[in-house]
Formats: C-alpha cells, structure tokens, sequence
C-alpha cells in the first residue's frame, strides 16, 4: 500500500502577536509541521507497518517549506521519503489552489492509494483541503476519520461523526482527514532525526505539474467570533490553596463544574 | 553521519562530538569543531535555535569577529552601540553618567541582539559548516562508561530511549546546566549566585527611538540603571534600543527578592513605569515578556570546566559578569567556546579525551579574556551586595545634583560644600561611603 501523507509547513502558532484588537500578526513566527498533521503521518505509518506499504510526505507551499529543518521535521514522524513543491508562486496561494497543486503532485507520485492529511490547518483553519483535494482527484473523501486500519482487500474506516461512530470498508483510492484524537502521534527521537537526514527528497518544480484550474473566491467581508460574555474574574493566586478553593467556588457558581 | 577520526579497536561513535545548546556558546564551538574536520552534531531542545530565547541584549563582539570577520554587517544585529548611560534613579530624580564616542562604533564594540533572530543565524553557520543540527530534543542525561584510567568519562548523551555515543560532549545547556550537574562538576548554586531577570520587548517605531536616546542610523545605545528602579532589592536594569523595539528589564538578586517579600513581577512593573524612563518608554507596546534565571556569581561560580569526555562552555560553566555597568555573558560564551573547541580538537586528534586529554581548555580559558576578565571582576559581586548601590547612594548623588542645580534665590556654595551637606543629611555614613568607594575601586 502506497500513502501519501499530505501535511502543511504553517507558521508555528506560539510565534503569533495577537494585537490588543484581536487582530494577528504572524510576521515573526517561524515555520513547523502544523499541528494537526503529525497524528496522519502517525496513521499512515501505522497502516504502512501493517500492510508492508510506504509512507510518501507531501507538502507545497513558498520556497521556505523546504529547508533542511523542515525536511528533517517531516522526516523524523515516520515518512520512507518526501516530496516537495516549494515555489514563492504559491506563498499567497488559497486552499483550492494549494489542493490543485497537490492532486497534481499525487498524480506524478503515480499509484498512491490513500492520502491522508490533518483535519484542519493549525493557520488558516478552514478544514477543506482534504475535501478539495478528494474532489480533484476524482477520489473519495471522507473527514472526521477518528481510526484506519488495514482489511484484505483495502481498508477499514472508523469515523466518528455527530450521529454517532460509523464503520466503513474501503476498496478505492481515497483522501482521509483523520482527527486529532485517531493516534497518538510519536515525539521524534534523535535516532529518527538522524535517519530523516538519510532519507530521499524529491524537489518537484511547479511547472512539470499539470495543475489544473481554479476557481479563485473573493472574500467579502470578516469578523472575528464573539468572545462571549466573559467574566473577568481574577483570583488571587498568592496563597495556593485558597485560590483553587475559589476557583472551584466560581466553577460551582457557573455550573462549570 | 560519519566519524572521520575512527580508529579500529576504539568503540564505535555516532559523531566526533555532541553539543548541547545551540546558543552563542553551543554554535560556535559546534562550527569550529567542525571546522576542524570533526564530525558534530549539535542537539537543541527548542523547535529551532533561539525559540527558548527570550528578548536579547549586548553582545559585545569583538570576539566573534574573530570567528566571523565582519559578522556585524551579515548577522541579524539590531543597533551598533555607540553610546553607554549609567543611571541612578530615586523615586522621583535621576542622575546619569553618559558616554557616547564614535570610537565605540569603529570598530564594532558592541550591539543589540535579539536572540530568536541571531541564534538562528549562528546556528545556520554551524549547519553550512556540516554540523547536524537536531532541534527539538531534551537531552536527559549523561552517558558515562569507566575510562581505561579507572575514572568515570562521559561517552554520550541519552534522550528517551535514544542514545548517542561521541568522544566529547561539550555541555552549552546554559545557567543551570543540568548536564554539569549530574556529573558533579557544578553545584545546585547558593542563591545570592543567581538573579532573576524579568524582561519584556517594547515594540516603538524607528524614528521615535533615535530621536529619544539620541543615536542615529543603525547606532544604539546601552542603559544601565540603578536604585529605586529595583525597590532597594540588589540588581539592576537595564535598557537597550534594537531596531524597531526595546529591551526591557531589571535583574533582582534571588536571595534578596526572596527577603523583600517582593515579586520579581511587582519590581518589574515599577520599574517599567518609573518617571525616571517614561520618556523613553511613553507609547510604547509590549510584545514579548518574560523572565529568565541569570547566572551572578562571577568568579566564585566557575568551577571545575572539563571532565572525562566533557567540557562546559557559556552560562553552563558560570562565566558571566555583572559589574554594574556592564553585563556580559554572550562574549564570554563565545570565548570559552573558542577555547574549548581547540582543546577538544587537540584532544580528539591526539587520541586521549580524559580529563587529562582535555586540560587543554582550562589552560587556554584562563590565558583568555575570558578568566583575565572574571578574575578582574572577582570582587563585583560581593561590591554590588552592598546595599548602599541600590538606596542610598542614588539619593545622595541626587540631592547633590539638586543643590547644584536648584538656583533658588540663595548665595550659590562650592560643590564640595553642597556635596558636603547632601552628605550630612543622607544616611550613607563615611565610614561606609570610603569602604563601598574603595571595594568599588578595587572590585571594577
């Protein structure tokens, strides 16, 4: 079995500057593997070890998703090898259109089964990219996929959906958003970072993908969401115990707890 | 991964050498390491060199010009600094001891950093040179293995269940060095030897900076200050300007915040609204913050710096010096580095890494300006300990100044004679004043 887990390389989060109106700046983070799509790279490791596959990492994005610190960081989850597109062409690139790149990228990788990717982006959060790239590539897609495992002839799906968990056979190609919850993603040691130094990079230029049109949307207007009617509370944390003592006092009085 | 100096019959290393930290010490002494031909690997527990930094200071750099001839015009520095402010505030005066010159600027003396700009590119350096950088990994502990002499050598490090064998590891792990610790070469260390310092980046726009201290184009300037800036607690503040921000924050001695009943939260926040630096501060907006454990005990901090199969470097192995006017700690990381890499280099090549093997960085630390100038400031420490550094002197200094100043319709006196009277009604006694002036003497 062949599976290609499609990550991002996002700014890192805790390098953000949110401004006293809610607005944020992300100028000064730094790049990592966006939080949501180390649990795919551990899901398909998972299902690979078991089925004998190989685990192909895929990211696109600007020229700064390739460096010799985001090669290792991919490499290091899990992955036998990676593939990159990196061109400052896509740096402002919107979630269709970085979907369109990747469909192509997965065609030129050639005989991939299953793609499976994070639920949501850790910046842009938006949560369609799995989907997009499903409907690109003419494939299932399926999100909130809580658990993969392998059957005889393709694999089992557990989602876990408002109704309640569902079960599903898979024998066709198919791009999976698994939860944050699936598995539990490994911490990689310094033997695996070793090894991420060894494996093969593919470095796939934009223009040999065929990537198809795209429909480009315009935002309209935005907002950010309402805060709700907080509080403002503020307990006096000098002495320990009698600070959680009112904690759970004002949990209580909230019906928090 | 290769192990260029493998010989047969010598266990089998991962690499030449392991480094731990990829601050100023860790990534220099990892460069020339692997200058030297060795095979490095250098092991950072943050996601990326300088994302466990906080905010910046003054690397006074003429050392790492020695390393990177010209780095001041390639690195990310903020501001040049060309002019020093020495400040003793009072809760509603100052006096100031100002010294700009162009001499600071060429050649370069000093500059701003911000480490979560500067230690990346340093790093970067160390990688270009063939370093294998590994971030994102907490060494735990030593590895050590019972020598061909009888005595105990470090052979490695261990993270989770990863182990790496190496011929030296150089431990850059920064002030409490738990590295060090556990091999007993550092003490869990008294408090009156270390601070905490609470600093905050104040975001301001270019111009308004040159125009508040007075400097011009990629020039900065260096405030220290004292007294009432701490609340009498011993320690200091400083100020210094980066490009587009400041550098914020005061140092509290442990021992004595602990006995003020004072938190090093509380004493930051007067400091930061104090009248004395409004000016300089008005508008502007904090955009990090935080606090960091501060190594001050000078020369009687630095222990034993190398072992079987180990050598410390930087604020792992003590060396900072706090004189009150300066504050050093980068420069001196980077000198032992240079030291130390040399002496492992030696030692390596020559194929012994005992303690004895490893001698070579002590004989070349104590020959540097590194212990020249930690013997120099020997007695710092205990001078800054006394409390009138932090009261009473910037009282005095002010109301001298006051008298001299104040033109209030009386018959102008000799600034001895104002002198005199100022020092009549503060509670500094002469006795004290010639002792503190003569340990100062002495002691900077």
């Amino acid at each position: 079995m062949k599976i290609v887990v499609a990550y991002k390389w996002a700014p890192n989060p805790q390098d953000a500057e949110v401004a006293p109106d809610g607005s944020v700046d992300w100028s000064r983070a730094k790049g990592a593997v966006s939080e949501y799509d180390p649990v795919a790279f551990e899901a398909a490791r998972q299902l690979a070890d078991a089925t004998g596959g190989e685990v192909v990492g895929l990211t696109v994005g600007a020229a700064s998703v390739d460096s010799p610190l985001a090669r290792k960081a991919a490499l290091s989850r899990g992955l036998d090898r990676l593939v990159v597109v990196a061109d400052d062409r896509l740096a402002d690139a919107d979630g269709t259109r970085l979907a369109a790149v990747l469909a192509a990228a997965v065609r030129s990788i050639g005989d991939v089964d299953l793609v499976l990717a994070g639920d949501s982006s850790v910046d842009v959060a938006e949560g369609q990219v799995p989907m997009t790239l499903a409907g690109q590539l003419g494939w299932l897609g399926m999100a909130a996929v809580s658990g993969v495992t392998p059957s005889a002839d393709g694999v089992v799906v557990e989602r876990d959906l408002p109704g309640g968990i569902t079960t599903l056979a898979l024998t066709g190609p198919a791009v999976l958003a698994v939860t944050t919850d699936a598995v539990v993603p490994r911490v990689p040691g310094m033997k695996d970072i070793l090894g991420a130094a060894k494996k093969p990079v593919e470095v796939v230029p934009l223009d040999a993908l065929e990537v198809p049109d795209v429909v480009a949307a315009t935002t309209l207007s935005g907002s950010r969401p309402e805060t709700g009617n907080r509080r403002g509370v503020i307990i006096d944390g000098a002495d320990a115990s009698s600070a959680a003592a009112e904690l759970v006092a004002a949990l209580r009085t909230a019906r928090a707890l | 991964m290769t192990a260029s100096t493998q010989d047969a019959g010598e266990p089998e290393v991962d690499f030449d050498v392991v480094v731990v930290g990829s601050g100023p010490a860790g990534s220099v002494a990892a460069y020339r390491l692997a200058q030297a031909g060795l095979s490095v690997v250098l092991i950072e527990r943050g996601e990326a060199p300088g994302s466990k930094n906080l905010s910046g200071g003054v690397l006074y750099g003429r050392v790492l010009d020695e390393v990177f001839p010209g780095f001041a015009d390639e690195a990310p520095v903020e501001r040049r600094i060309t002019r020093h402010v020495t400040t003793f505030l009072t809760p509603d005066s100052s006096v100031g001891i100002d010294y700009a010159g162009r001499a600071l600027a060429e050649p370069v003396n000093a500059v701003t950093v911000l480490r979560a700009r500067f230690d990346p590119w340093l790093a970067g350096k160390a990688e270009e040179a063939g370093v294998f950088l590994m971030p994102g990994v907490r060494v735990d502990s030593l590895l050590t293995e019972t020598g061909p002499d009888g005595a105990t050598r470090v052979v490695g490090v261990q993270a989770g269940d990863d182990q790496l064998r190496a011929r030296v590891v150089v431990a850059a792990d920064g002030v409490n060095s738990f590295l060090a610790r556990s091999i007993g070469l550092r003490r869990k260390e008294p408090t009156n030897h270390m601070a905490v310092g609470v600093k905050a980046v104040v975001k301001l726009p270019r111009g308004v900076i040159e125009d508040r201290f007075g400097v011009t184009g990629d020039e900065g300037a260096a405030h220290a200050i004292v007294g009432d800036c701490t609340l009498g607690i011993g320690g200091g503040g400083f100020l210094y300007t980066n490009t587009e921000s400041l550098s914020l924050g005061v140092v509290l001695r442990l021992d004595d915040l602990v006995r003020s009943g004072r938190t090093a939260i509380e004493v930051f926040e007067h400091y930061s609204q104090h009248p004395g630096l409004a000016h300089y501060l008005r508008d502007g907006e904090i955009v990090e913050y935080g606090s960091h454990l501060v190594a001050e005990g000078g020369l009687a901090m630095v222990g034993e710096v190398a072992t079987g199969g180990l050598v410390v470097v930087g604020e792992a192995a003590g060396l900072t010096i706090n004189s009150g006017l300066t504050v050093r700690g980068m420069d001196l990381a980077i000198g032992s580095a240079i030291a130390a890499s040399d002496a492992v280099a030696e030692a390596v090549a020559a194929g012994d890494v005992s303690a004895a093997g490893l001698a070579g960085y002590r004989r070349r630390l104590d020959a540097s300006f590194v212990m020249q100038d930690m013997r120099t400031y020997a007695k710092a420490p205990a001078f800054l300990e006394r409390t009138g550094m932090y009261g009473a002197y910037g009282e005095l200094a002010a109301s001298i100044f006051e008298g001299v100043f104040t033109l209030d319709g009386t018959p102008r006196k000799h600034l001895t004679k104002v002198a005199w009277e100022a020092f009549r009604r503060s509670p500094v006694r002469a006795r004290q004043l010639v002792s503190d002036g003569w340990a100062g003497v002495k002691a900077l």
